[in-house]
């Protein structure tokens, strides 16, 4: 049972492609939680959507890819700047003007582009463990796409990160990835949403979001949005992410003149796994951009 | 003593009326604190200016009518729009572009009409008890001071007026601060100020100006204000779109009766307006992978604390061999502490002195010690407020207050700021009267001190996770902590864990003076004297005293004789010279020294004296004038012992010591033994805070 039921869903549509969002709360102030990759999808925020919605708006959505989102074939569906429309489109279709952003991962590179090229809809940023690549990308990112040998033994290590072995084994790579996403002691809870969120898409969607056939932003590209950027930044790091080089959110924070909060020890996904600091630090944030609502305590 | 001085003061001219301000710190954000009607001057902040200026530039204003301001004469000089214009003066005459209001009663007037000449100057408001006046009326209004009853009564319409802004219970301190700051001035300038022409005049007028400002706004207001009804500032703050803190069972002033309340409002309304989150750059560490540690909040009042917390420490490390401790502590402690290879907190160094308030309110022998601990109450606030900043900046497993009554009170106060364990320890358990017969008030207030205390361990008891006290309970007076109030004695016993007295050696190596005397270089076979007067520089006459006593001893027994330790706060060049007698500034492990005297001459102090009680020496100790616990704890303390001579100090002549000096020297102490084990037991209890029953 969810802890928090939604006020309000529906779908967006761009382009024939349907996004499934969510609205919970109401209040002045807008907060819109991005959703990653799509290996996941809006539910990484069940930690966050009960306490933020008390406290503002919230509104939620799945990405193409995932959840009960459309799921579009070709890799070109999956370009950065369809996804970033995406998140136009939602707020579109929610009725939000302008919100505070918090992304996470992949979603992080999507609220990038949102604040450089749509500063009147962010009020203000949360970047969580952004996924940049303005460092040199890790050896097994450029194998993506290479042929596994059919006696190769990758799995439980980061060679699975392989289109083949994803149509073959999604759950395996799963398995093994958000082990790798949680690398805190304790985190089996956190780990097995995870791979349970993985398999509710499939090894060829998950291929095609990966795909070198995509158009993305340079790491030159996405420094020139971080320079455009006017309203008010955060940005969140794990000091123990295995996924993304904390050296990018480093380096986001001085390109924006935002503060950094490291989470000492956390990994990639904090929100899930330290979600009472996270929790605070975001109302906290957003109160400082949009002010508390008014009322007696 | 203030807690903080300022870094600049000076006067900005407005017509022909100068008002007096004051600068404090140098942040980037200016937060200038309004002057208000003008019973009082800008001193009304003392409680929010140390904290603050911690993390802003601070300003404050004297109205004109009080403190370093002019006081012109008729209701003209005193009307809103002219106090509205000193404020931007004290902008202009400080260079200020722009800064945060915090304002009291009148002063959201001043600050309405400031924003309306020059909005881009008021970042945000602050508003205590918004006075404008219009807006609700006003059932039940403060008599004026021109009400035919107070006529030629001036400081009979304060004691009203003040009394009537603090409808809190204690409230004596701040009632009294108001009452001094409000015969600053006179009858004349508050009735011209009460007379004065209104803006906004009218309730149109009001609702207008309250609407017209764009800064964000906060407002507090106590729900018991008889000069300002809650009505209006919950008012103010619909039609200025604030967020309103309604402080419950609050007068007039919660700046001056709830400082900490208050400040951390401020704090958090700035810090939300202006400086983004984390930006403190403290990063969060995932709890499994924090150290333990401990922060020892360490009293400078008496030196005698540091040793036995050192001894604590040592015996808990001991038990938790992976705790890190570190120690929030000012001179001398902090020498202390240093000098033992502890680690000093880096905000030590922020601490408000109280030694040297102790040092300004003695003298000759003389300390009252309930007076002089009462008006430190700024600077407790202030290091109250640093080490809350503190313990929200790193994550401790613990904290120890050794008699940090500043820590203890405010907690109790604010009780939700408690994020700890915490313990506190002490010797010594609420104030008895010095002059019970000749000061009625004094009475009164340590019976009122005492009230508080006991309410708020009976309220909060989980403020404290232990309670320890340092002695066996029949070492405590058994006098009533007030009229109808329980004793000394039962009280602690009934709230309080004891340990036996903790003394930093073991007695029993301390039994062969003549052994030590020859380890420590001073050789045997003549009399040797010591006298030491413990860590501040209050001892002096004492000192003075004896080197004229030890010189007429000297008469009788020409091969005596005298080490004189004047302790770290006290030049010993300032000290007489006499043969004989050597003097020494700091002596590290003084109760070594002590141990080897054949008589030693000392203040009241309960460490050095129990030291010597330990060590089973004669001495000769002089409790401080009008100090309540060398007069009645330690006192009470050392005759359960059967230990020491006790002489006044004011009616001991140097021959009247010298007759007792060498009487002294005559006798074969049998003093009751102090108990050993005391570091250890307490030591095991605060483990326990620490480890669980694993421990």
């Amino acid at each position: 049972v969810r802890a928090r039921q939604p006020e309000r869903c529906g779908y967006a549509v761009r382009d024939g492609v349907r996004l499934y969002y969510e609205v919970f709360g109401d209040g002045p102030t807008t907060v819109l939680l991005l959703p990653p990759w799509a290996i996941v999808y809006s539910r990484v925020w069940k930690l966050q959507v009960p306490y933020l919605s008390r406290h503002f708006r919230v509104v939620t959505y799945d990405p193409r890819g995932n959840g009960r989102s459309d799921r579009p074939g070709p890799a070109s569906a999956y370009d950065d700047a369809l996804v970033v429309a995406d998140a136009l489109a939602v707020m579109d279709a929610a009725e939000v003007d302008a919100a505070v952003g918090v992304g996470l991962s992949y979603g992080g590179r999507v609220l990038l582009s949102l604040a450089a090229d749509h500063g009147e809809r962010v009020r203000g940023a949360v970047f969580v463990a952004p996924t940049l690549g303005l460092s040199a990308s890790p050896a097994f990112v450029a194998r993506f796409e290479e042929p596994l040998g059919s006696d190769a033994d990758v799995a439980g290590t980061w060679a699975s990160y392989n289109a083949d072995f994803w149509r073959d084994d999604l759950p395996a790579f799963a398995e093994f990835f958000f082990g790798q996403v949680f690398p805190e002691a304790h985190s089996t809870r956190q780990a097995e949403n995870g791979v349970e969120w993985a398999l509710e898409t499939d090894g060829e969607t998950l291929v095609a979001t990966r795909s070198s056939a995509r158009r993305v932003l340079t790491a030159e590209e996405l420094r020139a949005c971080a320079a455009r950027v006017t309203c008010p930044s955060l940005v969140i790091q794990g000091n123990g992410d295995r996924i993304v080089s904390p050296k990018d959110s480093h380096e986001l924070a001085a390109l924006l003149g935002a503060p950094l909060v490291v989470f000492e020890g956390g990994g990639h996904g904090v929100q899930a796994r330290h979600p009472v600091r996270f929790n605070l630090l975001v109302r906290q944030f957003a109160e400082s951009v949009a002010g508390r609502a008014t009322g007696t305590s | 003593m203030r807690a903080r001085e300022p870094d600049l003061s000076g006067h900005a001219v407005n017509g022909d009326v100068r008002v007096h301000y004051e600068v404090f710190g140098s942040g980037s954000t200016t937060l200038l604190m309004m002057g208000t009607f003008p019973v009082v001057d800008g001193r009304q902040w003392k409680g929010q200016v140390p904290y603050l200026s911690r993390h802003f530039r601070v300003v404050t204003v004297d109205a004109r009518g009080n403190g370093g301001s002019d006081r012109p004469s008729g209701p003209e000089a005193y009307g809103d729009e002219v106090c509205a214009a000193d404020a931007l003066a004290v902008l202009d005459a400080t260079g200020t572009d722009a800064a945060f209001l915090v304002a009291l009663c009148s002063g959201i007037k001043w600050s309405l009409l400031l924003a309306q000449r020059e909005p881009e100057r008021v970042l945000g408001l602050v508003a205590i008890a918004p006075g404008v006046h219009p807006l609700t009326p006003n059932p039940q209004p403060l008599e004026p001071v021109d009400a035919p009853q107070w006529a030629g009564d001036y400081p009979g319409w304060v004691g009203y007026h003040s009394g009537a802004l603090f409808p809190e219970a204690h409230s004596s301190k701040p009632y009294e601060d108001l009452v001094g700051w409000s015969l600053q001035t006179d009858a004349d300038t508050i009735g011209a100020r009460t007379h004065a022409p209104l803006s906004p005049a009218t309730e149109e007028d009001a609702v207008l100006l309250s609407k017209s400002l764009r800064c964000p706004v906060l407002v507090l207001h106590g729900t018991e204000d008889r000069c300002q009804p809650v009505a209006r500032g919950r008012r103010f703050a619909e039609l200025t779109g604030a967020r309103v803190v309604v402080l419950d069972g609050v007068g007039h002033v919660p700046h001056a009766r709830h400082p900490v309340r208050v400040n951390t409002e401020i704090k958090e309304f700035v810090d939300m307006h202006t400086t983004d989150v984390g930006s403190s750059g403290t990063p969060w560490l995932f709890a499994r992978e924090r150290k333990r540690r401990a922060l020892w909040v360490c009293s400078p009042i008496g030196l005698g604390h540091t040793l036995r917390d050192l001894a604590i420490a040592k015996a808990l490390r001991e038990r938790v061999p992976d705790l890190e401790i570190e120690w929030l502590a000012q001179p001398p402690v902090s020498d202390v502490v240093r000098a033992h290879g502890e680690a000093l907190h880096p905000a030590s160094d922020e601490l408000a002195s109280e030694s040297a308030h102790w040092e300004s309110e003695s003298e000759r022998h003389d300390l009252h010690a309930f007076y002089a601990f009462r008006r430190m109450d700024e600077i407790l606030c202030a290091n109250y407020m640093l080490f809350d900043d503190v313990v929200r900046e790193t994550p401790y497993d613990l904290w120890v207050g050794d008699e940090a009554w500043d820590v203890d009170h405010f907690l109790h106060e604010n009780p939700e700021r408690k994020i700890a364990p915490y313990v506190f320890m002490t010797d010594v358990v609420g104030f008895l009267p010095v002059d019970p017969e000749g000061d009625a008030r004094e009475a009164e207030l340590c019976a009122d001190y005492n009230a508080e205390m006991i309410e708020h361990r009976e309220r909060f008891p989980f403020v404290r996770d232990l309670s320890v006290f340092i002695g066996g309970f029949d070492e405590l007076p058994d006098a009533p902590l007030g009229p109808s109030l329980p004793t000394v004695r039962d009280w602690t016993e009934q709230w309080f864990s004891t340990v036996p007295y903790v003394v930093p050696f073991d007695p029993g190596a301390y039994r062969r003076p003549q052994a030590l005397r020859r380890r420590l270089g001073y050789g045997t076979g003549y009399p040797l004297y010591i006298a030491a007067v413990g860590g501040t520089a209050v001892g002096r006459s004492l000192l003075e005293l004896t080197a004229e006593a030890f010189a007429l001893v000297r008469k009788e027994q020409p091969d005596a004789r005298m080490v004189m330790v004047t302790g770290p706060r006290l030049d010993p060049g300032l000290l007489p010279d006499v043969d004989g007698m050597e003097k020494r500034g700091y002596v590290d492990s003084l109760f070594e020294h002590l141990a080897c005297a054949d008589v030693a001459v000392v203040q009241g102090g309960l460490s050095t004296t129990m030291e010597l009680t330990a060590a089973r020496r004669p001495f000769i100790y002089f409790p401080l004038a009008h100090h309540w616990e060398q007069q009645h704890f330690v006192a009470h303390r050392l005759d359960r012992y059967g230990a020491g001579v006790r002489m006044d100090y004011a009616r001991t002549s140097p021959v009247d010591l010298a007759a007792a000096m060498i009487e002294a020297g005559r006798s074969r102490p049998a003093y009751r033994p102090v108990r050993r084990g005391g570091a250890d037991r307490a030591a095991t209890m605060l483990a326990g805070l620490l480890t669980g029953p694993r421990g």
